[in-house]
């Protein structure tokens, strides 16, 4: 077994650990280290950039927004009762899935290594970045905005009261 | 055994069900978020998967960044409309957002 295999052994793992998780706080963490090991992939794939942003962000921004919530919604948490059955449920239905799709999608993935057409002409992100895929920068410029419009307009600013 | 390409992939179906599942299971909207990003880190896995087995590297960071960055924008206003509904209605039930109520 390769250091590639284990590696999303380990982030698949990660998936499962953090929606069986009862503690949302813990689910977090699991999430987490979902994104650890995706960084970590992405290294492996010879994908630094975006290994890096990966790491920073989503191990990162996120699990800080998602503990953020958590602390915020903490004495809700107890309250609803989800049916945990249904989670408790999940590693069958998971060993089901792995057993389906190893009969049926592996064969269909191994079809679509056929149809792979090499391209490849730009090799820097860079050149890729801003010449290539530059309205993309567009989009996500705009986004970030949008973002930044809703929290706004969730969270609007309190009047002084009188 | 399988080659590489196909055995990835296989793990990435198999991380795309486990988020596919907290999401179609739970009531929690924590918990529809958590399984919303576990999906969408299998689909940056398969980009990524994908861009290597054409040689297209590059493409695929530049791609995967973009995804991040919108991946961030979507927690962010998911958290925030999660915390507001909690102040109003005082319930992280999703159920809890059937009320059109300006």
């Amino acid at each position: 077994m390769t250091y590639h295999t284990l590696l999303f052994i380990l982030t698949a793992a990660a998936a499962v650990a953090a929606v069986m998780m009862k503690d949302l706080l813990m689910s977090a963490l699991m999430l987490a280290l979902v994104s650890v090991g995706a960084s970590l992939i992405l290294f492996d794939f010879q994908a630094p950039w975006a290994a890096v942003f990966e790491l920073s962000v989503c191990a990162g921004l996120i699990t800080v927004l998602f503990v953020s919530a958590v602390s915020l919604i903490r004495r809700e948490e107890n309250k609803l009762e989800d049916n945990r059955m249904r989670f408790y449920a999940m590693p069958l239905v998971m060993g089901l899935a792995a057993i389906a799709a190893w009969f049926y999608a592996v064969p269909f993935f191994e079809s679509l290594e056929n149809w792979a057409r090499f391209g490849g002409r730009v090799n820097s992100l860079g050149a890729v970045l801003w010449d290539i895929r530059r309205f993309d920068l567009l989009g996500q410029i705009s986004i970030l905005a949008a973002g930044v419009f809703v929290i706004n307009s969730i969270f609007p600013r309190r009047k002084k009261q009188k | 055994m399988t080659n590489s390409f196909a055995l990835d992939w296989y793990f990435i179906t198999l991380i795309f069900t486990a988020g596919l599942y907290c999401m179609l299971v739970s009531r929690n909207l924590l918990r529809q978020l958590i399984g919303l990003e576990i999906m969408s880190k299998s689909a940056l896995l398969g980009v990524i998967s994908a861009g290597a087995l054409t040689g297209n590297l590059a493409l695929a960071q530049a791609l995967i960044i973009t995804m991040i960055v919108i991946e961030v924008v979507i927690v962010a206003a998911g958290l925030s409309l999660l915390v507001k509904n909690y102040r109003l209605t005082n319930s992280i039930d999703i159920w809890s957002l059937d009320k059109l109520r300006g």
